[in-house]
Order: structure tokens, then C-alpha cells, then sequence
């Protein structure tokens, strides 16, 4: 009896050859992302420790085989979710299948049950696999190093074509935007999932709001997500992060609670004068990283006609 | 002459226009054998997740969440949208203020029960006069042994011109002014009336000063179904008196549960001047000002 047969992929690869042998490349497989992101803050002696008693024993170890999204959920934090559907492989159920793996962060505030608003796509029905492509989970036979890479990732502008918008106002506000905002900064509807405290592995969660400068785009606002690694995060494993300041704290998140209405769309002040949500000194995480720094954005007020 | 008999015509003719919609008030409550000989007459709104949905639901039925329909405002949830989000909500799902909508949801739990009342209230808050909601929930439909279908419905999107009925929505400000006046009804178990319990997210235990109760359970039966409208009569009189006229304010933790009395007082038994309060405990118990017992 083998205990995990979808471990191995050849054995799935015997009918789906092409699916099996792009997998064994997808960052769904490598977790190899999760590596990249954050060796950056370290030495390169470092960076060796963590391979070995970090990533391989860690993140390494929860790479989904294909059961892992077709059968049963694998075990997160500890917590086995169960089987699927019985015992029977199911092709797609995006509320399982997706949702246990990121049913921390995503899901929830897709369906609300997190910040308390239903993205608008959910609302209409859509799920996972209406936006999200099937090469982009399977991958698309590239080793890619880093999500950001993939090219064909789902953008807001595939469907929603600017300079379409029936409202003048809508309009107009998506042209001044255009190149300084990203779509999530205005219509990201509420509160998501933002994680404190991560001493040794444990962090808080609580529902919040960040806007700042992405870290990747410095020209553009967007909706921001605390990435709670602390000084002392791998301590214990004797790694210091000799280049912790290199990355900030908070990156860029699509957040998936969207709505056509949310405070910012309906009024500029929200963010030119109020500056609500926005990422300042008195807000941000004690301690961490001084890019952070570089990440605070003060918009500057509408100048009124005289 | 002329000009009278014209103007005694064109009123007689309006009001056989309008005779067919009061003669088909909907019932607040109805049962699968109802729905399923009715079908094709109505709107089937599930209000389930999208997932649960798909999985099975009631053949023609369209779905959009509950969480659309009752979302967080600040602290407070279970809270409505604004009433241009909700004509979206409606437009993109094809209802009409003339459309005959019966809302379904799960009923294993009050929680869920209590979606699709919310659901209904909301509706007929934004104008949708025939509201109704399925007695048991999908549950009692499956056990029935009802059809079910997996092919999902996309609703034709309309814009929505409804008007709104305000008169069934109470605030803060309101609630306080009809203190003493109106009849105010805590829609919550006895302990947590009684100021014994309460749940996580309520700020403090008690209730709103004059409350009288009219706990949820005396509207079920055990699977879910609603009661006979002469037990809930039976039950709802004693506590809220018999003046059609006499303003209630029906309230619980969020907002939420309060709505199956709500329907049950207003559409049912014919009390014409009731409200929700949408902010409920949440909101009233958080302020050390609001007037509470015991």
C-alpha cells in the first residue's frame, strides 16, 4: 500500500504526462517562491542554514502533490481539513480544492466571511477558476523563480476595459489614476487579513486596512499586506538575517474583496484629505524593517479652483 | 360632464390594474410543495454560498450570497448596503420590484435560517413587494425529494427601480425616540434578554430599556419549517398586543435573527408599522448613554 501515491508524480504523469510534467516546475509544486522572497534578508551562510533546517523541513515540506488539491487537504499548521469529496478525485471545487490552502488569507475575504464584504466577483458567482487559469496553477512548463514572473496572471483590465466606464466620473478618476494607483488602492471594499507578531512561527491575526507605495512599483499606491517577519523570526535556527532592512514589511496584495462603491470611490477626500487607511509613522509595525520607511505615502490634497 | 365620467373611468380602470397585484400578496411563508407548483411564477433566490450552490440547488434558481446582501459597517454586522449598492445588487440579479421572489436558504442552524429572512426583509426594504421564503430551507427540499439541478442560472441583469420602503428601517436616533412609545421586541433567546448571557461580539449583557421578548424558537419547529400562522399568532399576541397600528421595533444582536419576526408581524399577521433595528445590540449596548435593563 502506498500512503500518498499522488506524492509521485510520474504515477499521475502515466495519464496526464503534460499536467505531471509542468507541475514538477510550478511554484504550487516548488513552494520555491516562498524561498526566494525571503533569503533575500539573508547572508549567503545563511541563506544555506535556511535551505536545510528552514525551507526543506518547512515550507518545502507542504508543496501540494496533486492529491493534496484533487483528494484530501493537505495538513496546514498541523490541521488536516479531511477528504474532499468521499474518496473520489474531484477535478475542481474551488471552495475545497483552492480554499484550504489559502483559506487564511484570499478566500475569506473573497466571501466576505473575513472584513465582512463579498467581493463583487462572488457575488455574480464567479469562482477561482473563472478569473485564474488552469496553466497558471499546473504551471506552464517554466521553472519560474517568483510568482511576479508569470506572465499571464489574471489583471482587472482583462475584463474591464478603461475608458468604457458609463459614469463621466468614473471615468475620469480611472484616467488621473491610471499610472498611480493600482485598481485594489480605490476598490478594495474593506478590512483582510493582516498577520503580526511573527516571533519563532507565531503571529496574530486581525483584520485591517494598509495603503502605501507598492514595494515593486514605487510610482504606484496599493493596497498593502504585513509580511510579519521580525528580526528574530529565525532565531531559534541561529540565523540573525544579517540583511533584514533589505525587504519591507508590507508588500503588494490584490486584495479579493472588491466593489464598484467603497469610501474611496465615493469621495477623494477619503485619501487626499482624510488620508484613511494610508500607511504612516504612528501606524507602523514597531522595529521592522527601514524600507518600510520608503513605503509611506502622504497623497497631497485637490487643489480648488480660485 | 364629459371631463367627470372620463376621470371616474381612468380611476375605475387603475384600480382593476392594481387588483391583481393585491390579490397576489405573497405569503411570507411557503412550503416545497408550494414552490414546486410554482416554479415557473417565481424568482428562486439561494442565498447559499456560490460553492453550495453549485453543488445542487432548486432547478431555475438563481443565487447571489448572503454576505452581499448583509454586510459590516465599522463594528456593526449584518449590516444593510446603501441603497445604490443594493439597486446593483438587484439589477445584477434581474429582480423587479413586481418580481415574485422566494429566498432559500440552509436552515440546519438560526444563523442560516435567518439569511434568508434577512434576505426577504431586505427586498421588501428596497421595494420588492412579494416576498416570500422557503419553510425548512433547502433541506426540507432535499428531503422532500424535490428535483435538483447543478446547472448554474445567470440571472439577465435589469436596472432596478424600486421604491424604497424607509418606514421598515429604524436607527439609533428613532429607537431612542420611541422609547416608551413604541412596542420594542427583543427577537433573542430569554438568557440573553434576561441580561444572563451573551454572545462574543455584543459588547454587554441587557437589553433595551422596555423591551419585551419574543425569542426566535417560538417561530420553528424542530426541522427548520415555520409554524402554522395560528401558533405563531398565538404566540406573538400575548407579547405585542393586538393593534394592528401600534408602532414595533423588532431587534437582536446584529439585526438578523429579528427579521423572521419581522416578516412573521408585519407580512404575515398584517401589524403595519413595524421596523428593524438594524444595530441591534451591537450598537446599543456599546453606548454607556443608551437606556438598558435590567
Amino acid at each position: 500500500m502506498v500512503k500518498r501515491p499522488s506524492n509521485d508524480l510520474a504515477l499521475c504523469g502515466e495519464c496526464h504526462q503534460e499536467i505531471a510534467a509542468n507541475y514538477r516546475k510550478s511554484l504550487h509544486y516548488t513552494t520555491i517562491g516562498q524561498r526566494n522572497r525571503v533569503i533575500k534578508r539573508m547572508s549567503k551562510e545563511e541563506a544555506k542554514i535556511f535551505d536545510e533546517k528552514v525551507f526543506e523541513k518547512s515550507c518545502r515540506s507542504c508543496h501540494a502533490s496533486c492529491g493534496d488539491c484533487h483528494v484530501k487537504s493537505p495538513a496546514i499548521a498541523g490541521v488536516s481539513l479531511g477528504l474532499i469529496n468521499k474518496h473520489k478525485f474531484v477535478r475542481r471545487d474551488e471552495g475545497k480544492t483552492c480554499a484550504f490552502c489559502h483559506g487564511g488569507r484570499v478566500y475569506p475575504e473573497y466571501t466576505g466571511e473575513y472584513g465582512g464584504n463579498a467581493d463583487v466577483h462572488y457575488q455574480k458567482g464567479m469562482m477561482c477558476m473563472d478569473c485564474h487559469t488552469m496553466d497558471e496553477l499546473h504551471g506552464d512548463g517554466k521553472a519560474y523563480q517568483l510568482k511576479e514572473e508569470v506572465r499571464d496572471r489574471p489583471r482587472c483590465t482583462d475584463c474591464h476595459e478603461p475608458g468604457r466606464e458609463v459614469k463621466l466620473t468614473a471615468r475620469v478618476g480611472h484616467l488621473k489614476h491610471a499610472q498611480n494607483a493600482s485598481c485594489y488602492a480605490c476598490h478594495s471594499a474593506g478590512e483582510y487579513r493582516q498577520c503580526f507578531n511573527c516571533h519563532g512561527g507565531h503571529s496574530e491575526a486581525k483584520p485591517g486596512f494598509y495603503i502605501g507605495t507598492s514595494p515593486r512599483n514605487r510610482r504606484e499606491i496599493t493596497t498593502l499586506r504585513i509580511i510579519p517577519t521580525v528580526r528574530d523570526t529565525f532565531k531559534p535556527y541561529g540565523i540573525r538575517q544579517a540583511n533584514f532592512d533589505a525587504l519591507p514589511n508590507y508588500w503588494d496584495a490584490p486584495i479579493h474583496n472588491i466593489r464598484k462603491r467603497t469610501e474611496r470611490t465615493r469621495n477623494c477626500d477619503t485619501c487626499h484629505e482624510d488620508r484613511k487607511g494610508f500607511l504612516t509613522m504612528e501606524t507602523l509595525l514597531k522595529d521592522s524593517s527601514r524600507v518600510n520607511l520608503e513605503l509611506i505615502k502622504k497623497p497631497k490634497p485637490i487643489p480648488v479652483s480660485p | 360632464m364629459v371631463n367627470a365620467k372620463r376621470k371616474v373611468m381612468v380611476s375605475l380602470l387603475a384600480l382593476l390594474l392594481l387588483l391583481p397585484a393585491a390579490a397576489f400578496a405573497a405569503e411570507p411563508f411557503v412550503t416545497t410543495e408550494w414552490l414546486e407548483a410554482n416554479l415557473s411564477k417565481v424568482t428562486v433566490l439561494d442565498v447559499r454560498k456560490v460553492e453550495e450552490y453549485n453543488e445542487g440547488h432548486i432547478p431555475g434558481s438563481i443565487n447571489v450570497f448572503y454576505g452581499v446582501w448583509g454586510i459590516k459597517k465599522g463594528v456593526l454586522l449584518n449590516e444593510l448596503p446603501s441603497d445604490d449598492d443594493l439597486k446593483d445588487i438587484l439589477s445584477a440579479a434581474g429582480i423587479e420590484p413586481t418580481t415574485h421572489v422566494v429566498v432559500v436558504s440552509k436552515a440546519e442552524t438560526m444563523p442560516f435560517r435567518t439569511d434568508a429572512t434577512r434576505v426577504a426583509w431586505t427586498l421588501r426594504y428596497a421595494g420588492v413587494e412579494n416576498v416570500s421564503v422557503l419553510s425548512g430551507g433547502i433541506e426540507k427540499w432535499i428531503a422532500d425529494k424535490k428535483p435538483l439541478s447543478k446547472e448554474a442560472v445567470k440571472p439577465k441583469a435589469k436596472p432596478y427601480r424600486g421604491k424604497f420602503n424607509k418606514q421598515f428601517f429604524a436607527n439609533k436616533a428613532q429607537v431612542t425616540g420611541a422609547l416608551g412609545k413604541a412596542v420594542i421586541v427583543d427577537v433573542r433567546p430569554p438568557e440573553f434578554y434576561k441580561g444572563e448571557k451573551k454572545l462574543d461580539f455584543v459588547p454587554a449583557t441587557g437589553r433595551i430599556k422596555g423591551a419585551v421578548n419574543l425569542p426566535p424558537a417560538l417561530l420553528y419547529n424542530a426541522d427548520g419549517t415555520f409554524k402554522t400562522k395560528a401558533e405563531i399568532e398565538a404566540a406573538a399576541k400575548p407579547v405585542v398586543g393586538t393593534d394592528l397600528d401600534k408602532e414595533i421595533i423588532v431587534y437582536c444582536d446584529t439585526g438578523k435573527v429579528c427579521t423572521n419576526w419581522w416578516l412573521a408581524l408585519h407580512d404575515l399577521l398584517g401589524y403595519r408599522n413595524v421596523k428593524v433595528y438594524d444595530g441591534s445590540s451591537m450598537e446599543w449596548l456599546a453606548d454607556p448613554a443608551a437606556p438598558k435593563e435590567p
